[in-house]
């Protein structure tokens, strides 16, 4: 079993205003000018507030049943539903991960909506939601360089509550990590506070891939993973 | 009358707040929505005529440009704002009666979820309708709602899901509503939800955004 945790700094995330501009829905040539200071107003206000933490275990007891599309974990079973399974079923271990923002951002999304300062409510919501997929994909990263080492391969993160995954399973999942592992508490119905915490397992094995979102197969359109699939096919 | 509540409608509409307020740029300088409200009501126009022929209209053009993705959410809420600052100075007319609104809306954001943007552009929206909104949050669940049933039993229901797994609450939710209080009026809306997932659940509506709530609710009471 491998523990690690990482020491991400704000600036390692790259984040820029036009990468909001851009999950905001504007597109080149749009008028966003006042938007734009806001987005830049509210990431710099975020780099002093945001506590980034990431943390993954990797179990190599791991096991999976086809039929229920089940995934055993150190004895724990989790039905992940046949996106889920059919990405991880050929790893030979797995990675459980715990990513978080902090606290503080998603306290101040809450009050500037509370405020009725909608805007600044919904960019700092959509910023915290940035830091933390970009940790993650730092923490992912991390993993795969670590993996590559001994000539295995990862596949893509799936987290309870997305790809068809129930979220109440995040209440298992959460018994395989320390208590307060990363600073990230669950409420009784399996939502993560500090809120701009993601958690979730990675597969690991020499016959895995790190295959995009299958959004195809999943009607969640609004799904952030749907939008970083968009945005990545923008970029090729 | 009519050019003062011209000028309101047209601030609510491109999310013009007050006169220091830097948006929209070619607004600068100008009387925003809050000082033109003030103004029009110290001048004798009636609050009702302020909300049915300036804000109601406004905030239905802004939900209109929305569903056919003429503006984004951003511009949508800079309008809820410019209009939260023109209801503001409504808000004493509400509560003495003078002023009456279409009804009560309640909206929350089912128990396991706690995405609330869409929920709030809803409750914005059905607000700027003219409709009193009791937002119940992020993880509502059938007794969160049944408890704002009891104190409401009139008014209507919103249910707003984002995620597959937490769609399927809303089930329990109607279920429970429409046990205690059969005549009640549901709508649900959210990413992952259908109208036929809306039929199969025995809820009354769906609508697939913000502007199709407003006018589901308008027909329910015209």
């Amino acid at each position: 079993m491998i523990t690690k945790t990482l020491n991400i700094d704000y600036k390692d995330l790259k984040l820029s205003s036009s990468m909001i501009e851009s999950v905001l829905g504007y597109k080149e040539g749009d008028d966003r000018e006042y938007v734009k200071s806001l987005i830049e107003e509210t990431l710099v206000e975020s780099q002093e507030i945001s506590n980034i933490k990431a943390q993954f275990i990797v179990f190599n007891e791991v096991h999976f049943e086809a039929d229920t599309k089940t995934v055993g974990i150190n004895k724990i079973k989790f039905q992940v539903g046949k996106i889920v399974f059919g990405q991880v079923k050929k790893a030979d271990s797995v990675a459980v991960f715990l990513c978080t923002a902090g606290e503080e951002i998603g306290v101040r999304s809450r009050n500037a909506m509370k405020d009725r300062d909608f805007l600044k409510g919904y960019i700092f919501d959509i910023v915290g939601t940035e830091i933390v997929e970009a940790a993650a994909d730092l923490m992912q990263g991390d993993l795969e360089k670590n993996m590559r080492d001994s000539g295995k391969k990862i596949t893509n993160r799936y987290s309870p509550g997305y790809c068809g995954w129930d979220v109440t399973e995040q209440h298992k999942l959460f018994q395989l990590m320390p208590e307060n592992y990363c600073g990230i508490k669950l409420t009784p119905s399996a939502l993560m506070d500090p809120v701009k915490s993601i958690s979730g397992i990675i597969g690991i094995g020499e016959n895995v891939k790190n295959n995009p979102y299958t959004c195809r197969l999943c009607n969640q359109n609004d799904c952030v993973y749907r939008g970083i699939r968009e945005r990545m096919k923008q970029k090729v | 009358m009519n050019e003062i509540l011209n000028r309101i409608a047209q601030c609510v509409e491109f999310g013009k707040i007050n006169k220091t307020s830097p948006y929209p740029p070619g607004m600068k300088d100008q009387d925003g929505a809050d000082e033109l409200t003030r103004r029009a009501l110290e001048s004798g126009v009636k609050p009702d005529e302020i909300l049915e022929n300036a804000l109601i209209p406004a905030m239905a053009n802004v939900g209109n440009k929305f569903s056919k993705k003429e503006i984004y959410v951003p511009q949508m809420l800079m309008s809820a704002k410019a209009m939260n600052s023109a209801m503001a100075h409504l808000k004493p007319f509400f509560q003495s009666g003078e002023t009456k609104r279409k009804g009560k809306f309640i909206i929350g954001t089912v128990s396991g979820d706690l995405h609330d943007i869409g929920k709030n552009l809803v409750a914005m929206m059905i607000e700027g309708g003219g409709w009193e909104v009791i937002d119940l949050g992020v993880d509502a669940g059938a007794e969160k709602f049944l408890k704002a049933l009891d104190e409401h039993s009139d008014a209507i229901v919103g249910l707003s899901a984002l995620l597959t797994t937490t769609m399927e609450n809303m089930k329990k939710i109607v279920t429970a509503i429409k046990e205690k209080y059969p005549a009640s009026k549901i709508l649900i809306g959210g990413a992952p939800v259908t109208k036929e997932y809306c039929e199969k659940i025995g809820a009354d509506f769906y609508s697939p955004d913000p502007q199709g709530a407003v006018n589901y609710l308008k027909q329910l009471v015209s």
